[in-house]
């Protein structure tokens, strides 16, 4: 049996999904789209149910990426019943994507969600006469708490197991309409599309002539093998992939053709449709909700008055990231360090026993310079990662994130984005991996694509520590606060200019709107919090670890070989030689460039990495940079600085950034473009600088 | 003279008439509950020229002012936002044009 989750965006789908499938979830992504998807199994008295957790969405038409999957997935797979979550606070709205899905869906039963959260609101809403007003059953639940959603389910169940498809009340449209409707069921009576879907959505498409009725799809790949072993939580799980086999042009162009001459073009028949919805809702809502007390305000409007406060707004924000900065990036400190030890413990161990296997000298090497180093290295940032998911979740799921979208959107509007892009950015101060994947909050997809590849030119804290340690270096005293402003005031500014700039690029004609909801707030369970946070660490460990390993291997092999020579004749060396011509223009020699290209792997082994090729034989970062005073001007260092803090994503991140978007071609354009975009600004800043009279 | 949504101050309540423009806008703002004869109230504006915060149906919008510049409004005919008694809505002629 199959069966779909759909329901309005924060209304408590994923909770439900969570409790029902528990770890026996499959998360990837739609195929061809960058939205996730979440499907699951569950065993009721002997009967395996699939169980897709369709994205939020606030209607059912082709607009967005959610709801273009959502009306795909019910009309392509045909799912048993479908349950549709309806917040009981917000039934209005709610109830008209109910609406939509009963026309294209003959088996739904409605959750009532969030229950106790409208009694407090003073709100009550009649289950029994919702029911009975749309033939549909209400089953009420507090999917935070866990109650009723056992019976929604059963319920379910039940619906999707009836020998035939109930009988559902129609939304009334004013008489004119009507009739125009009946008109064109008549004609699509006959064809054959008529015994696919029901006839009555079918005639409504027609008349907005929506654009993917008529097209006869096939699916492509075999669905993914069900009842995986509870440990594979996070498989890639595409499903399966639509081929679009023939377009059929379905009847009743005449009459389109017709009722435009009346005046009755398609969007006129949108319009006519919602705007019937909201009436019918707005009929029944009488009877089915009663809501006392109205103006009273209810715990979000107390709370809002603070987090939203023109005065107290901002700094609330500023507090609330400097929490989550300091949670992720400072606290997890020690974690980080732990693992580090506990790689370099390991690589040690396994060392002595190839000792002990008279195994060669550079297979030890091997082992611990390159891959335990290069791997340990990724590996310690893991806990910053993981923390800062868990705040994410946080903040998404409690509604906050909202709030800090709408304080931002003014200056996400200067740079052409969306606001909620600005929380993306803001997290690319502490690392870029979680930057680039809190863009799934955006639902454009260009919108996400501007982001995702503006992300990498915000240092993040390993560049930062870098950073500073170098100026602290040349730049003593107060002079090195001034410098390290200016550095970061540069890359605001290439922000700003890079998101105008790729707005072009990307072709992103129509600005998209910002309508966005300001939801309730609510408290997460823990399980929606860690859940994901679970999730989303593994599935990026799962993607990236292979090719930091391939990466570590690579870079080891270039500094190593061919043994025994003074470091400029190795074969990094040696391509650091063929590549200082790019560096002369910019005052880099051979080291510097060598440096750079093996930063890609891990930005904070830039200096060590220097350190070697500089022969300075010191741990610490600040010793390594009082070391390369004497081989640098001061020029020189803000140069390289400009341009190591623009250059190239990490590894991590170009990885990150391959998997959120989708597209390789994408992501090689944004290495490409900050590649080049660093060295042009290097060569502007050196140049400029030895014009000005620096050195 | 047409009002628009974008010109009302916070607290002021109002009527939805009609949206201009089409489109992709358009659209979602219908799919979000704007739809000619809603009632609506601006809860605050965010400052420095950001978005409006208005409340309908018991829930709140976030809106671009750009946005809010093409929904045009009328006086709201009842104080109440989510009234119990619905008894006065009459079915409004179409709007969309």
């Amino acid at each position: 049996m199959k069966i779909a989750l759909v329901g309005n965006p924060n209304v408590g789908k994923s909770t439900v999904f969570n409790v029902l499938t528990g770890s026996n979830q499959q998360v990837g992504n739609w195929a061809g789209k960058t939205v996730e998807r979440k499907s699951g199994m569950i065993k009721r008295d002997q009967q395996t149910i699939e169980m897709i957790d369709l994205p939020g969405t606030y209607s059912l038409t082709a607009y967005s990426q959610e709801e273009i999957i959502t009306r795909e997935y019910i009309l392509r797979e045909n799912p048993d019943v479908v349950m549709a979550m309806v917040d009981a606070s917000n039934i209005e709205r709610n109830l008209y994507l109910v609406l939509q899905i009963l026309e294209l869906a003959p088996r739904v039963v409605i959750g009532l969600n969030m229950v106790d959260l409208a009694e407090s609101s003073g709100i009550t809403v009649h289950t029994v006469e919702l029911a009975k007003a749309l033939n549909v059953p209400v089953v009420e639940i507090v999917a935070a708490k866990g109650k009723g959603i056992e019976s929604f389910l059963t319920e379910a169940i039940r619906v999707g197991m009836l020998p035939q498809d109930p009988l559902q009340s129609k939304v009334p449209y004013l008489v004119e309409i009507e009739s125009k409707v009946q008109a064109m069921e008549k004609l699509l009576a006959n064809n054959t599309w008529a015994t696919k879907y029901p006839l009555r959505w079918l005639a409504l498409k027609r008349l907005e002539r929506d654009p993917e009725i008529g097209q006869e799809w096939k699916s492509s790949t075999p669905k993914p093998v069900k009842g995986k072993d509870k440990d594979a939580c996070c498989d890639v799980g595409d499903g399966a992939s639509y081929e679009l086999q023939k377009t059929i042009e379905l009847p009743g162009e005449e009459l389109l053709k017709k009722y435009e001459e009346e005046g009755w073009n398609k969007d006129h028949f949108e319009m006519a449709f919602a705007d019937a919805k909201y009436q019918y809702i707005s009929q029944i809502l009488p009877k089915i909700r009663t809501h006392i007390n109205p103006s009273k305000p209810t715990w979000t409007d107390v709370i809002d008055r603070w987090t939203l406060s023109p005065i107290w707004g901002y700094p609330i924000m500023f507090a609330v990231l400097a929490l989550v900065f300091w949670g992720s990036f400072v606290a997890s400190a020690p974690l980080g360090g732990a693992i580090s030890q506990g790689m370099a413990w390991m690589a040690e161990l396994i060392v002595r026993l190839l000792q002990w296997g008279h195994a060669p000298e550079f297979v030890q090497s091997l082992i611990r310079d390159g891959i335990f180093a290069g791997v340990g290295a990724v590996l310690a940032f893991v806990p910053q990662i993981a923390i800062f998911f868990a705040f994410f979740s946080l903040m998404q799921d409690s509604g906050y994130l909202a709030r800090a979208a709408f304080l931002g959107d003014r200056f996400m509007q200067l740079m052409g984005l969306h606001g909620k892009s600005f929380f993306s950015l803001v997290s690319g101060f502490g690392c870029n991996v979680p930057g680039i994947m809190a863009t799934r909050t955006l639902e454009d997809p260009k919108d996400r694509l501007i982001t995702m590849l503006i992300n990498p030119l915000i240092p993040c804290v390993p560049r930062l520590g870098v950073m500073s340690a170098v100026v602290a270096a040349f730049f003593p005293g107060s002079r090195g606060t001034v410098i390290m402003l200016s550095l970061l005031t540069l890359s605001m500014f290439l922000v700003m200019v890079s998101a105008l700039f790729l707005r072009r690029v990307v072709k992103q004609t129509q600005r998209s709107a910002f309508v966005m909801e300001l939801p309730l707030y609510h408290i997460p369970t823990l399980r929606n919090v860690l859940l994901p946070t679970w999730q989303k660490t593994y599935s990026f460990l799962r993607r990236a670890w292979t090719f930091i390993l391939v990466a570590s291997i690579v870079v080891w092999v270039l500094s190593s070989y061919p043994q025994g020579v003074p470091m400029n004749a190795t074969w990094a060396g040696t391509m650091g030689g063929w590549l200082s011509f790019i560096g002369a223009p910019l005052g880099f020699d051979w080291r510097i460039m060598v440096a750079i290209v093996f930063g890609f792997t891990a930005k904070e082994t830039t200096l060590s990495t220097l350190g070697i090729l500089y022969g300075v034989a010191a741990n610490a970062s600040q010793s390594i940079a009082q070391a390369m005073t004497g081989a640098m001007t001061p020029l020189n260092a803000y140069t390289f600085l400009v341009v190591y803090m623009l250059y190239i994503p990490c590894l991590a991140s170009v990885v990150t950034t391959y998997k959120e978007s989708g597209s390789l071609g994408w992501t090689s354009f944004g290495v490409a473009y900050n590649l080049i975009l660093s060295f042009i600004m290097g060569w502007i800043v050196f140049h400029g600088g030895l014009a000005l009279g620096f050195h | 003279m047409d009002r628009f949504l974008g010109d009302l101050k916070s607290g002021e309540h109002a009527c939805v008439e009609s949206i201009q423009g089409g489109g992709a806008i358009r659209r979602r703002m219908m799919d979000m509950g704007i739809v000619p004869g809603v009632e609506l109230e601006v809860v605050r504006r965010a400052p420095f020229g950001g978005p409006l915060q208005v409340r309908l149906k018991g829930y709140y919008l976030a809106m671009r002012r750009g946005e809010c510049a093409k929904i045009v409004v009328t006086e709201a005919r009842e104080e109440q936002i989510d009234p119990v008694d619905k008894s006065l809505s009459i079915a409004r002629p179409l709007a969309g044009r």
